[in-house]
This record gives structure tokens, C-alpha cells and sequence, in this order.
């Protein structure tokens, strides 16, 4: 070996030797974006009391655990309704009203969950295993329930002493503590759900370190320190007050005006600027949701009928399908397009939790040639031509138009066509698409990311996707109980995924949330969830 | 006069029908379903069909618009399907927030609109035409959201002079809320000062050169006398007949004002409940807004009486 090959080749082993010391960050031209997700108060000189201001991106529906089906309603409830369990920074599930996770009997069908004693609910109310039992069988007895399918094949949920609770399932179902750190393990106060009824959403009373004051709607939404709460001396703030302002510029502007201290959901578009401003922090986590294509195989009825096939080749020849996968340049579109804040992705499982492997991060490279090679051997024209609906936000319109030029190179056509959200979800749902743009939020369990939209017949099955070999991956999936083997078939369901693309996996979201510097404790994982219970003024900067 | 008024009492009350049919109708036009907005990504078809029955959208259409309407006529306009507030108390905290921002954009406009275009008038073809010409210019051609996100970025971040967004009750701090929507009120005031501008001066050019006005200075009345008691009082009419025109453009400017400096009025209430596909708040928000229209119109009618008698006389023949 010469001494200049030698030379590259050394540098080339360091460079190697180096990053793999470095932790995962993400490259960029202008600086690495590292997650932050905020810190604790901890040892931090803070002032007892205050007003916060937080800019809401989007209204929450009803405050109530049960019905609720908005991510926005989570950010106001992790504040007055805490939950069986929580996930902390990194990802794992954690007890909160629990005290220790659930125990699975050997045959896997009874799931015991230890709860707290001796606390109470905002209404002085005792918190017992009775209260939890009620809340979680309202999730079945109230006909507009969002919680119904989450909960798995439930046979029965009862009370076995004053501090365990018990459910008991038809079959093994492993999703469900993931699905208790999220609303349906919100526990609501029995006296108020006597009280209220159906309108528990409009005062809602739970345990938490703030409890519910009022709702402005479309406005605002106030909430006060709970003195009964069972861990108060953590909690600094008087009240938080939670401001909806849709606009992005808007809360950017509010924020930098100081009017508001904490802002959600920050574009790619501004957050640079806001990184910039010495009186700003920008936290930031990797999403569990993934952004893609469906590509509709065989919705035409509308989803849940029976599907029928479509005679396109996109439709039916899954090689048209992989080439469409392959011909996006996911790394340069996140870049481009999102300054590179959001990170490419080909998975539905989200890497940051225990259940991803490299067989579900696998994610195949551009490669425009390969792509027109496959579009040939379809023995289909080229440039093929394939019609795309996405919303008309502008991020979204940027990317769509981005992902056109990306795919023209593998020998598509795209036809980007703009549609307002509530019409998306309604083309989804009745499957006049060819190829649609949406994205998923994710939950913790990759059972919630696959299952309902891959399984046939799901729910969410928009794009009508039927294979017996998926279903069973997934299916057998949800019943184990061990962390390793699930990851496992999550991961072939990943590789089966790859090769039939019924949809195509783009990027992830990472949650961008901006606060001041004058406020310390704000905290957001990879749930998206901003949570402010434990926040508090930085001394003598009080709001 | 009281024959006329129950005239038009009587239109309104058909227009009013005529316009919550057609708000119905179209509401259900529109391409999404509630229940799946509501739902969201996560969309349980059980759940979805539990919250279209809830809402009533399984029954034929006849029977949903004769609920509605029978209720609305009690004033029970329903719950918001997405936040389960009813929808009474959302229009009762949002109204009064745009009637004070279009009232003092009105104001705002009237004030700044006339006194530009009696300037406009008494010195034509000099320089303070020009420069109240030019203003009225820029106010009609620059967009007002745009405008609006330039006062925030440099009114409010950089100067810190106005807040960027919120509101505050006048009836709760006087002071404090005229300063909330100040900046709000000057931004949706300023096109329809333009307007009231270039009538004024027009209506006043045409008093000031006319017969009557001419005979009055031959006979010794002052400069001042003639532009005020004469040529003002003309283009009053004129006024009044644009504000009330206006005062719709008004609503219609606010959903973008409101949008901008996160105003909790009717305007954003509308919006976002087109976007969520909230049947209950969409009809009865798009009726309050009609109501408000025709009752607008038929003051602005009164009120013609009352500043023009020739059109009092008009009014007695019919």
C-alpha cells in the first residue's frame, strides 16, 4: 500500500473510529441538532409561584379521557390527569398512579396493576383501586369512546383489593401498558363522573399537580395548583394558562415578544431564527409517529368494506411499489425541506423504543436506477405517472413538491394535489386516492403504528392492504409478552413491509417545542406531550 | 313609516329562513365528515358512527334542519361536536370581542376617513391631497394580513410598544383593554378609512362646487362654516350608506385580524370551526353573522331617515 492510500485509508478508520464514540446526532450544516428534552427543576435556584403562558398550535377537543382523540388534549391533561403510567426521556414506560408495572399471569390473559393509596383526586375524593376500575370500564360502557379498541379483547376489569386492579382478556394482549401511559390510563374521579356524566370533559377532576379552572373555548384554558395534590412541594407554579394560537409565525412572534414562554410544535422553517434569540431554548425529541405515502391497493368502497382490486400497476404489481420507495432521496428531502430538524425513515417502529432492531431500522437507499430498472421489468411507461393527495399546509407542500423532483429521477410522474385536512381524512377514509400523503403521531407500542393500518380489514387500513402473512406477524406480535421476541417480528414485519410497500415510510417528526429562558422544568419526551407540572419561574424572572 | 318597518321586519324574517337553508345545506356540502375530523388519525369506526348518532347526522336531512331549526329558535343552538361546549356560550364570549373590534376599526376608519378626505377636498390640487390620496392608495392595496404581521414583528417584538396578541375585557380594565386591540382595530381600520376617504372627498367636492354652496359664500358664510355645515353634513349620507356596507367587510376582515393577534372573536370561532368540520358551531355562528347583517342593513335604513329628511318624505309615500 502506498503511503497516500495508506494516509486516506487511516483517515478514513478514524473518521469511522470517531463517530462511532460520538452520540447519535444529527449531522447539519448548521450545527448538530441533539435531543433535548428539557430538564427537571432539580437543584436550580427557582421562585415559588407565577403565571405561565404556553401557545397552543392547535385547540384540544373535550378534556376527557375517554372521548378525547386530539394529541393537544394530552398536553393540557398531563398537567390535571395523570395517568397509570408514563414514559420517561428514554422511552421506557414508568410507573405514575401505578407503583410498579403490571404483572401478566404465566397464561397471559390477567394483567394485575398495583395503584397508589392514601392519595386523592382534586375533589378530595380517595384515590383507590375502585376508582381506577371505574375509570377504565368507562372506556367501554360510553358509546363515543376512543379507547374501546386500544384496551385489547377486555373480558372483565375489576377491583381485587383497595390497590390492585385486574383485566382480564380473552387473549393475550402485550400493547396494554403502553396503552396506559397514554389516555386510557388517565384515572377520572368517581364522584365527578357521578356528577357530570357525558360532560366530564367539561370540568374534568383527576389527580394531578394543577386541577381544571376554566375553558375559554377556542381561547384559552386555565389551570390552578392543586394543594391536594400527593407530590405539591414539587409543584412551583400558581397557574398555567394555556393559549390556543394556530399560526406558527404567531406563537414565534409571541414567543420572542415574550406575551407567552412556552411554544409546541415550532416549524422547521422558524426554529432555526428561534435557536438564535439568547432568550429562547429550543427543546427537541424524536417522534414515535412516522410521516408516509399510502398507496391505496385495494380501498374502493370505502375502508372496512371488503376490498376489491384496482387495475392499476401501482396497485398491483408491488415492484411499481418498491420503485416508488426507492426513487425517494429521504436523507436530502428531510434536509432540504425541514433544514434538516426531522429525521428520513422507512419503519413504522420508532427507534428510540426497546422493540425497534436493525431489522426494523433497515431502511433501503436511494436508488433512482434500481427504481426504473423495476419500473421496466412492471414492463409500465415511463415516466409513470401516479397522482399524490397531501395537505395543504406548507410544510407539507414543500415536501410534496420536493419528493416530485426526488421520484422524477426514479422514473415517476408525481401529481401533487392539495387538499384541506378534514377532506384528506375523508378521501382516506372513503379510498378515492391513488397515493396518499399522511402522517401518523405513534404511540410507544409499535403494535398501535402497525396493526391498524396494515392488518386486513383494520380500521385504519386505508389503502386497503391485505397479506395473511402480515396479519399473522402482527397478530402474534401483539400477544407475546417479551420485549426481545416482539421486537423480533416486528422486525421481519418490517422486511415484509419493504418488499410489498403498501405504504412508503418517508420521515419522522421530531417535536420541536420553544421556551424561555426565564422558565426552568418544561419537559417533553418522545410522546410529543409538553408537560409543565413541574415548571417553574427561574428566580426573579416571575411571570 | 311603521308600515315600512314591518315591511322590511318581514323580509328579514324570510331572508333569515331562506339563509339558515341554504348555511345547512351547505355545511353538509362540504367535502369531510365531522365525526371523522373529530376522530382524527385515529378514527374508530365504532366510535365515529357512536359520534354521528350523537350529533344526530343518521336522520334524514328534513328532520336534522327542523330540529336545528326549532332549537335555534329557542336559542339552544346545540354543542360544539369537538369540544362538547355548547355552542351558545362560545358565540356568547366570542361576539362581543369582534362587535368592540369592528365598532372601534369602524371608528377608526370614520375618523381617519373623514378627516382625509375633507383635507382632500379643501386643498385640491395641493401637496395635502397628494399625501391623503397616497395613504388611501397604500391602505386599499396592502393586504391586511400582511400589514398585520408587520405591525406585530415591528410594533410589538421589536419596539415592544403594543402586545403581540391577547385580550383583555374593556369591562374588566377599560384601559387596558382598548390597548389589547388598539393595534388589532388600526390594522382592520385602515382599508375602510381609504374608502370612507375617497367618498368624502368626492361627496364633499361635489357640495363644496355646487349652486347652493356658491350662493351661501356670496352671502358672507366663512370657509369653515361652509365645509362643515354644508359639505360634511352632505357626505355624511354617503358615510353612513359605507359603513353599513362596510361593516360586513368588517366581520369578514376580522377572521383574518383575529387570526393574526389571536383575537378570541366570531371570525376565528368561524374559522376554526370550517376547519374541524363542527356542523353545530357553523351553522349557528354563520346564522348569528346573517342576523347581524340584516339588522345592520335595517338601521342603516333608519338611520337614512333621520339624517336625509327628503328621503323621510319618500319613505311616508310608499
Amino acid at each position: 500500500m502506498s503511503p497516500r492510500s495508506l494516509s486516506a485509508a487511516l483517515a478514513v478508520l478514524a473518521t469511522v473510529a470517531l463517530s462511532a464514540c460520538v452520540p447519535v446526532q444529527h449531522a447539519s450544516g448548521r450545527g448538530a441538532h441533539v435531543d433535548d428534552f428539557g430538564t427537571p427543576v432539580g437543584d436550580q435556584q427557582v421562585a415559588q409561584g407565577g403565571e405561565l403562558v404556553m401557545g397552543l398550535s392547535s385547540e384540544p377537543d373535550r378534556l376527557d379521557p375517554t372521548t378525547s382523540s386530539s394529541l393537544y388534549t394530552r398536553y393540557v391533561m398531563s398537567t390535571i390527569c395523570e395517568k397509570l403510567y408514563d414514559i420517561d426521556a428514554t422511552s421506557n414506560i414508568v410507573p405514575q398512579l401505578a407503583t410498579a408495572l403490571p404483572t401478566v399471569s404465566p397464561d397471559g390473559l390477567t394483567v394485575t396493576i398495583p395503584v397508589r393509596t392514601g392519595i386523592v383526586f382534586a375533589d378530595g375524593t380517595p384515590f383507590d383501586a375502585q376508582a381506577v376500575a371505574t375509570s377504565l370500564q368507562r372506556h367501554f360502557s360510553l358509546k363515543t369512546s376512543q379507547r374501546t379498541s386500544e384496551m385489547g379483547p377486555v373480558k372483565n376489569i375489576e377491583a381485587t383489593d383497595a390497590s390492585h386492579v385486574a383485566i382480564s382478556y380473552k387473549r393475550p394482549f402485550a400493547p396494554i401498558t403502553a396503552a396506559l401511559a397514554d389516555r386510557a390510563g388517565m384515572i377520572m374521579s368517581p364522584a365527578a363522573l357521578a356528577k357530570e356524566g357525558d360532560n366530564f370533559g367539561d370540568h374534568p377532576v383527576c389527580v394531578g399537580p394543577f386541577e381544571f379552572v376554566k375553558r375559554v373555548p377556542q381561547t384559552s384554558i386555565t389551570v390552578t395548583r392543586d394543594p391536594l395534590y400527593y407530590d405539591a412541594k414539587d409543584v412551583h407554579l400558581d397557574t398555567i394558562t394555556y393559549r390556543i394560537m394556530s399560526d406558527a409565525n404567531i406563537r414565534a412572534a409571541n414567543l420572542r415578544s415574550g406575551d407567552i414562554q412556552v411554544a409546541d410544535t415550532i416549524s422547521p422553517q422558524d426554529v432555526d431564527a428561534l435557536a438564535k434569540d439568547p432568550d429562547l431554548r429550543v427543546l427537541q425529541s424524536p417522534s414515535l409517529g412516522y410521516q408516509g405515502i399510502t398507496l391505496n391497493t385495494g380501498n374502493v368502497d370505502g375502508v372496512g368494506k371488503p376490498t376489491k382490486p384496482i387495475g392499476t400497476p401501482i396497485a398491483q404489481d408491488p415492484r411499481v411499489r418498491e420503485a416508488f420507495s426507492l426513487a425517494i432521496d429521504r436523507q436530502t428531502l428531510v434536509d432540504t425541506v425541514f433544514n434538516n430538524w426531522f429525521d428520513p425513515t422507512c419503519s413504522p417502529v420508532a427507534p428510540q423504543t426497546p422493540y425497534a432492531s436493525p431489522a426494523a431500522n433497515a431502511c433501503p437507499a436511494f436508488d433512482p436506477q434500481r427504481s426504473r430498472q423495476l419500473l421496466a421489468e412492471a414492463g409500465v411507461r415511463i415516466p409513470y405517472p401516479v397522482s399524490m393527495q397531501v395537505s395543504n399546509t406548507q410544510d407539507q407542500l414543500r415536501y410534496a413538491q420536493a419528493l416530485q423532483a426526488s421520484v422524477a429521477e426514479g422514473g415517476f410522474d408525481l401529481k401533487v394535489v392539495p387538499v384541506e385536512y378534514s377532506t384528506l381524512l375523508d378521501v382516506q377514509k372513503r379510498g378515492t386516492f391513488e397515493a396518499l400523503m399522511l402522517g401518523w403521531s405513534g404511540r410507544i407500542d409499535p403494535d398501535a403504528n402497525t396493526s391498524r393500518f396494515l392488518s386486513t380489514g383494520a380500521g385504519g387500513n386505508y389503502g386497503g392492504f391485505s397479506s395473511s402473512t402480515l396479519d399473522k406477524l402482527l397478530a402474534s406480535a401483539s400477544r407475546t409478552t417479551d420485549v426481545g421476541q416482539r421486537a423480533t417480528l416486528y422486525g421481519q414485519a418490517v422486511q415484509l413491509i419493504h418488499q410489498q410497500n403498501p405504504i412508503v415510510y418517508t420521515y419522522r417528526l421530531r417535536n420541536l417545542t420553544v421556551e424561555s429562558t426565564r422558565v426552568a422544568g418544561v419537559e417533553v419526551y418522545s410522546d410529543g406531550v409538553v408537560r409543565l407540572g413541574k415548571a417553574a419561574f427561574v428566580k426573579n424572572q416571575e411571570g | 313609516m311603521l308600515r315600512y318597518l314591518c315591511h322590511r321586519l318581514w323580509q328579514s324574517a324570510v331572508t333569515l329562513v331562506l339563509a339558515s337553508i341554504v348555511v345547512f345545506v351547505g355545511v353538509r356540502a362540504l367535502p369531510g365528515d365531522p365525526a371523522t375530523a373529530m376522530a382524527g388519525e385515529q378514527a374508530d369506526p365504532a366510535a365515529i358512527a357512536a359520534v354521528r348518532a350523537q350529533l344526530g347526522l343518521d336522520e334524514p336531512l328534513p328532520v336534522q334542519y327542523l330540529k336545528f331549526a326549532g332549537h335555534a329558535l329557542t336559542g339552544d343552538f346545540g354543542r360544539s361536536a369537538r369540544t362538547g361546549t355548547p355552542v351558545r356560550e362560545m358565540i356568547g364570549a366570542t361576539l362581543p370581542v369582534t362587535v368592540q373590534l369592528a365598532v372601534y376599526a369602524m371608528l377608526i376608519a370614520v375618523l381617519a376617513g373623514m378627516a382625509g378626505g375633507v383635507v382632500a377636498a379643501v386643498f385640491r390640487g395641493r401637496w395635502p391631497e397628494w399625501a391623503a390620496n397616497g395613504f388611501s392608495l397604500f391602505a386599499l392595496s396592502v393586504p391586511t394580513f400582511w400589514l398585520g404581521i408587520l405591525a406585530v414583528l415591528y410594533l410589538s417584538v421589536q419596539l415592544g410598544w403594543f402586545p403581540a396578541s391577547g385580550y383583555v375585557s374593556p369591562f374588566d380594565h377599560p384601559l387596558r383593554g382598548l390597548y389589547y386591540l388598539t393595534l388589532p382595530a388600526v390594522i382592520l381600520g385602515l382599508a375602510h378609512a381609504a374608502v370612507v376617504q375617497r367618498q368624502t372627498r368626492s361627496s364633499m367636492v361635489e357640495t363644496l362646487t355646487a349652486d347652493f354652496v356658491r350662493t351661501a359664500r356670496a352671502k358672507g358664510l366663512g370657509r369653515g362654516a361652509v365645509v362643515f355645515r354644508y359639505g360634511l353634513r352632505n357626505s355624511l349620507i354617503v358615510v353612513t350608506t359605507i359603513v353599513g356596507l362596510q361593516l360586513g367587510g368588517l366581520i369578514a376582515g376580522a377572521v383574518v385580524t383575529e387570526r393574526i393577534f389571536s383575537l378570541p372573536g366570531i371570525g376565528k370561532l368561524t374559522l376554526d370551526s370550517v376547519f374541524s368540520r363542527d356542523y353545530p358551531v357553523i351553522q349557528a355562528v354563520v346564522l348569528v353573522i346573517t342576523t347581524s347583517y340584516i339588522v345592520i342593513n335595517l338601521l342603516v335604513d333608519l338611520l337614512y331617515t333621520v339624517i336625509d329628511p327628503r328621503l323621510r318624505v319618500s319613505g311616508r309615500t310608499r
